[in-house]
């Protein structure tokens, strides 16, 4: 990768491929481990289930559908499927049927076993549910509770002698529910038959698995007697719809004894032939095990290919699939090497070449793990137009740069680089990747920027002179308050009686200079070091704001060339450059000169910057402001002329231009015949392919044919007018919105400031004893680490990225940068790898 | 009543109305549609289904695919969703949803009781019951002889059971007092239902009123349509209309006189909305009285969604869904019978 790609998007091209229909399938696959081409699908119109290759993906899906079903067990059993090991290709088609029987054959064993299982799991459910039905201990059944002995139940519960209730009796049903349905069943059993029977119900003691689902659950269960056969229907009607097991419950104790003997026998027997299914299941699932990851990869890839292909036409003879794919020109050689390579059995060769395209090709800028963040600031916005100059190469110190301007604090800096250096250095480690927290995925992602913000705050705090608030002593200060006492002759006294005192940088002595990097640490200590930073910082925003935009504009001129419309340069860039370099540009020159110019000794009769900018545009003067320079009247009436006459150029100028091109076109066409017509039109469609992706005019339409379309004059007009008034306006707008640099950076000192005075000098200043001071200072510490971190860094940090980010997309970009194109999303299988 | 729904109404039931607000926006479309009738097999009509918010929701069936399997995965598919708006909801609007189920209640507890009546197993019909519908208690309704059983043991505890007030008898169940059984529960029901949406006021009455009362007028011609040439006396009739529509009263009770359509259609002249509605029935493609009932409803669920800060959404998003599958279901069967001629008259949504 060379750096120069990253300036603009790279050549992509539309590339045309005759793959011969033995050989396209290994073709494509091929393409897909490349990872270089994008399909453009040619068979928009053909539904998804008219397509050539329908039905090779529907036999895939039936495979995934397989698969899915492998994996669902797999996972049920509690096991891991291992990543798949080493790089796998598509298989080749013929293959599939071989998969496909292996995993059939594999499915179908599993299910086979799984349904011996489940079947045995639950007869011994059944088994175990029967056993604690008849072990339950209702003691002898309450409604038998007033007769005496098992041999009684036959005989009348109410003493009636003889009659009709002769043949009453009382029966059981006994039985098992699901814990959640055993209210609604109780209830219910006693509004269906209320007074004929009596329902015991009773948890049982130890858990048991469910067979299908494998949770353990309590079941309830319940011993109803009853009295009529109507009853008893209506009992058996009810449990079966709450879908209890019902047992038969014999009445006398010793039967229900040997039952119950009789059935743990049998569940010991049937858990031992459970044991020897559960490992035959575990050698089955071992073996899925191995074969799963493997296929699903391949599977999913050749069902990739087979959707790739379904975007293919058919050439006319049948012999070959014809695709149309975009790639980058730089990496058509590789792509006709592998086509060669890969068709070579078939005896036809694959070939690949260029075709004139008529619509705006994708977007390529290649990225590297360093540039990627950068890049996606720039994507966030929009995706470059095709070719269009990419902003992202300056962003990446223009935009921690800004940052820092506002976030400028030579400790919280520090703690942001060694946070990004940290990350930049374990970013190989695989846990570092493998995390799935969102949060800490962006933080990882933009590791980086985070790395670059931090070391440029770094240096702004160091210009600010500020770190956690606090101002360093690098150097020694350029003031001397010795040399001032000793020349005012401030006695002892004066100075007890004065706590404000005043250094004078006229006296000679006390002002040696200015200090060599950065702030004056002295200014820390002095009541106007407020608004002595303000009009530094303000002053500083609007110089780098100006500057900032100027680039923009400057930055244009590279997609005017680059797009061969040299007009542009006369007819926008230069009055736009005129504008803003004459007014503000113009601000930014008598900023700097009153910094050089104007001393100490001076500072009196200094003239208003403000004052003399308004006078400017009004053409008017000020008595008291003296001039900055000699002739500083002449030169400002001629700037502002010049700006104004440039906002009709900018206004008229290329939709003029363009009107009388098109006009001169069409006075030369005219009398051409109709073939130079048609080769005009073919030299027109390569010449398109260089130059048509321009912006602007060209909203009308990017295809080979705009030349032909008609220009709409009021279109056009409308169009520069816009861009024209939004261009003067935004100059003055935009100038104001980098003033957010002043004030954001003021925000985070003042910030810094009172937490450390709120905080950490309050604890510093309790005047306590040594010890009890250095104890106090771990839980005021503690409280200021973690504000710092939490409001500092996190909070101003997360605001003043906003405003950087703002500065960037809106103040920077609108001067240069469409963003209307689209990304180049190659065919690949690098995610399958995965 | 204040008008206050948009201060408060978020803070409760947001989150929801824009999950439905999203769920309606995954409705088939007419391209959808137009490429669901070219399908040739039900096989296509999966795969084509798929490219839809359906997704994968056929993946796990066996073959051969047959409509009524397309047809429970999707009930299933419309109950996840359904079930997920109840777990979320807050009172009222948990109120709202159960009114709801209940009209899929009652056409569950119907269908058992005939299913019992002609001594079908209860499996058979279980698979036939709505799930948005299902209740534990709902299989016992078989052991109920009378009306009164049936409330007083099974469905007492349901929210079915204030409608029974109205149609208690000691009757034994048979087909014709089951029938009419179910067109008084609907009617005791749809007054409620119409009545808590009233009592809601805010925009919720405003927008689920019009669509109740075209309910029950609904069911008021309806029940008139099929009741011509049967025992069911004028006077029985009449008890069996809800009175919560626009009909009521006087339309009612020219209703109760009607004797055959064109009768009806008289009657329905007389009010501005359903003019239209009876002059489109036999027209163009020969549409009936249900299907044109059924387009009307569907533009009164669609507008629904004009409006914001009301539970009508949840309504109107069900109801369009079932219609949705409904058509789903009417091309699939075309389909699989291959009795292309009409597959077409399916009722298109957006």
């Amino acid at each position: 990768m060379t750096m120069g790609s990253m300036f603009r998007g790279e050549e992509v091209a539309l590339v045309q491929l005759f793959l011969p229909t033995a050989a396209a399938y290994t073709c494509v696959s091929q393409l897909g481990e490349l990872g270089l081409v994008e399909f453009r699908d040619l068979n928009a119109s053909v539904s998804a289930f008219q397509r050539r290759f329908v039905v090779d993906v529907r036999r895939c899906e039936e495979l995934e559908k397989t698969f899915t079903f492998l994996q669902e067990e797999v996972r049920r059993a509690g096991l891991v499927l291992p990543q798949p090991e080493g790089r796998l290709p598509a298989p080749p088609p013929r293959d599939l049927l071989h998969i496909q029987e292996e995993t059939d054959r594999l499915a179908k064993e599993l299910r086979d076993v799984r349904g011996n299982q489940q079947e045995l799991r639950a007869q011994l459910h059944q088994l175990q549910l029967h056993e604690a039905v008849l072990g339950q201990s209702h003691g002898p059944p309450q409604a038998a509770a007033h007769i005496d002995g098992p041999s009684s139940e036959r005989s009348p519960l109410l003493l009636s002698p003889a009659g009709p209730h002769q043949d009453l009796r009382v029966n059981f049903v006994a039985g098992a529910v699901e814990p959640h349905k055993a209210a609604a069943l109780e209830r219910l059993l006693w509004r269906a038959c209320r007074g004929f029977l009596i329902a015991s119900f009773q948890e049982m003691e130890q858990q048991l698995e469910d067979p299908m689902t494998g949770e353990p659950t309590r079941w309830m269960t319940f011993l109803i007697s009853y009295w009529g056969e109507q009853i008893g229907q209506k009992i058996h009607k009810i449990t079966a719809c709450f879908h209890c097991h019902v047992f038969p419950y014999l009445e006398q104790e010793e039967a229900r004894r040997g039952v119950l003997q009789q059935l743990q026998q049998q569940s010991q027997e049937l858990q031992e032939v459970l044991g020897e299914t559960e490992r035959f299941l575990s050698q089955v699932l071992g073996r899925v095990q191995q074969l799963l990851p493997a296929g699903q990869v391949q599977i999913r890839k050749m069902k990739a290919v087979y959707l790739a292909l379904n975007q293919c036409s058919v050439s006319s003879t049948h012999k070959c699939l014809i695709a149309e794919a975009w790639c980058a020109a730089l990496d058509l050689p590789t792509v006709q090497q592998v086509l060669r390579d890969s068709s070579s059995e078939a005896g036809v060769s694959a070939v690949a070449h260029r075709i004139p395209c008529q619509d705006m090709p994708p977007t390529l800028i290649r990225t590297n793990r360093f540039t990627v963040s950068f890049q996606g600031i720039v994507d966030a916005y929009g995706v470059g137009r095709y070719q269009e100059v990419n902003p992202a190469p300056y962003t990446i110190i223009t935009f921690p740069f800004l940052f820092a301007v506002m976030f400028g604090d030579v400790g919280h800096g520090l703690l942001m680089f060694l946070f990004a250096l940290a990350m930049v250095l374990a970013e190989n480690q695989p846990a570092m990747k493998a995390a799935q927290n969102e949060i800490w995925q962006t933080f990882f992602g933009g590791r980086y920027l985070l790395l670059l913000m931090g070391l440029f705050s770094v240096y702004t705090g160091f210009i600010y002179n500020e770190c956690f608030s606090r101002a360093t002593t690098i150097f020694p200060s350029g003031w001397s308050v010795a040399t001032m006492a000793n020349q005012s002759g401030w006695s002892d006294a004066y100075l007890a009686q004065h706590p404000l005192l005043t250094l004078d940088p006229n006296i000679s002595g006390v002002f040696l200079g200015p200090y060599p990097f950065g702030i004056d640490p002295i200014w820390s200590l002095a009541t106007n070091h407020l608004s002595f930073l303000n009009s530094f910082k303000m002053k500083m925003s609007v110089i780098l704001g100006v500057t900032h935009m100027a680039f923009g504009v400057v930055l244009g001129i590279f997609n005017h060339v680059h797009f061969g419309q040299g007009h542009r340069l006369l007819l926008e860039t230069l009055p736009e450059l005129i504008f803003l370099l004459g007014l503000f540009g113009y601000l930014v020159f008598l900023v700097v000169y009153k910094w050089l110019c104007i001393s100490a000794g001076g500072s009196a009769l200094a003239p208003s910057i403000l004052i003399h900018f308004i006078n400017m545009f009004l053409f008017s003067r000020s008595p008291t402001n003296r001039l900055l320079y000699h002739g500083q009247e002449v030169v400002q009436y001629a700037l502002v002329v010049l700006a104004l006459a440039a906002v009709p150029v900018l206004l008229l100028g290329t939709p003029l231009y363009l009107l009388r091109q098109q006009r001169s076109h069409r006075l030369q066409r005219r009398p051409a015949g109709g073939q130079d017509k048609d080769k005009a039109k073919l030299i027109d469609i390569t010449d398109a392919s260089e130059s048509g992706w321009g912006p602007d005019e060209e909203k009308a339409g990017c295809s080979g044919d705009k030349k032909e379309a008609e220009l709409v004059p009021s279109e056009v007009f409308m169009h520069q007018a816009i861009h024209t008034i939004e261009f003067c306006l935004g100059c003055i707008s935009n100038t104001a919105s980098y003033l957010r640099l002043w004030a954001l950076s003021l925000a985070h000192a003042q910030l810094s400031e009172v937490l450390w005075a709120m905080v950490m000098r309050m604890g510093l200043s309790a005047g306590l004893k040594l010890g009890v001071q250095a104890v106090m200072m771990v839980p005021v510490f503690a409280a200021f680490a973690v504000l710092t971190v939490a409001i500092l860094l996190v909070m101003e940090g997360l605001s003043a990225f906003l405003h950087a980010l703002r500065l960037h997309w809106v103040e920077f970009q609108n001067k240069f940068y469409s963003g209307t194109g689209y990304k180049l999303s190659p065919f690949t299988f690098a995610a399958e790898d995965e | 009543m204040l008008e206050s729904a948009e201060l408060h109404f978020n803070v409760d039931h947001g989150y929801l109305e824009g999950l439905v607000r999203g769920l309606k926006a995954s409705l088939l479309t007419q391209q959808d549609y137009v490429n669901l009738v070219q399908c040739e097999t039900l096989e296509d009509l999966k795969i084509h289904l798929q490219t839809t918010d359906y997704g994968n929701f056929l993946a796990n069936e066996t073959n051969p695919l047959t409509v009524s399997k397309i047809d429970t995965e999707m009930r299933k598919k419309l109950c996840k969703e359904f079930d997920y708006f109840r777990n979320h909801s807050l009172e009222p609007l948990s109120t709202f949803l159960t009114y709801m189920t209940c009209s899929y209640m009652i056409d569950n507890v119907i269908l058992l009781m005939n299913g019992a009546l002609q001594k079908k197993s209860v499996k058979e019909i279980l698979a036939k019951c709505h799930p948005l519908g299902s209740f534990t208690e709902m299989e016992a309704v078989n052991i109920a002889e009378t009306i009164s059983d049936l409330f007083n043991a099974v469905l007492v505890e349901t929210p079915l059971a204030p409608f029974f007030q109205d149609c208690m008898s000691e009757n034994t169940l048979d087909e014709l007092n089951v029938e009419l059984l179910r067109n008084k529960l609907y009617k005791s029901y749809l007054e409620s239902f119409y009545k808590f949406c009233k009592n809601h006021g805010d925009v919720t009455a405003e927008v689920m009123c019009p669509i109740l009362e075209f309910e029950a007028d609904r069911r008021a011609f309806i029940i008139t349509l099929n009741s011509f040439g049967t025992e069911l006396s004028k006077e029985d009739r009449e008890t069996l209309y809800p009175t919560c529509g626009r009909l009521y009263p006087e339309g009612l009770r020219l209703l109760t006189q009607a004797e055959d359509f064109d009768q009806m259609k008289t009657v329905a002249d007389h009010y501005g909305v359903y003019k239209p509605v009876f002059e489109t029935v036999g027209g163009h493609g020969g549409k009936t009285l249900e299907d044109v009932f059924y387009e009307h409803e569907v533009q009164m669920n669609v507008l629904a969604f004009n409006r914001q800060f009301h539970y009508g959404v949840f309504y109107a998003y069900v109801k369009l869904k079932e219609q949705e599958m409904r058509n789903i279901v009417w091309i699939a069967e075309c389909i699989s019978q291959r009795h292309r001629t009409k597959i077409n008259s399916y009722i298109p949504i957006l």
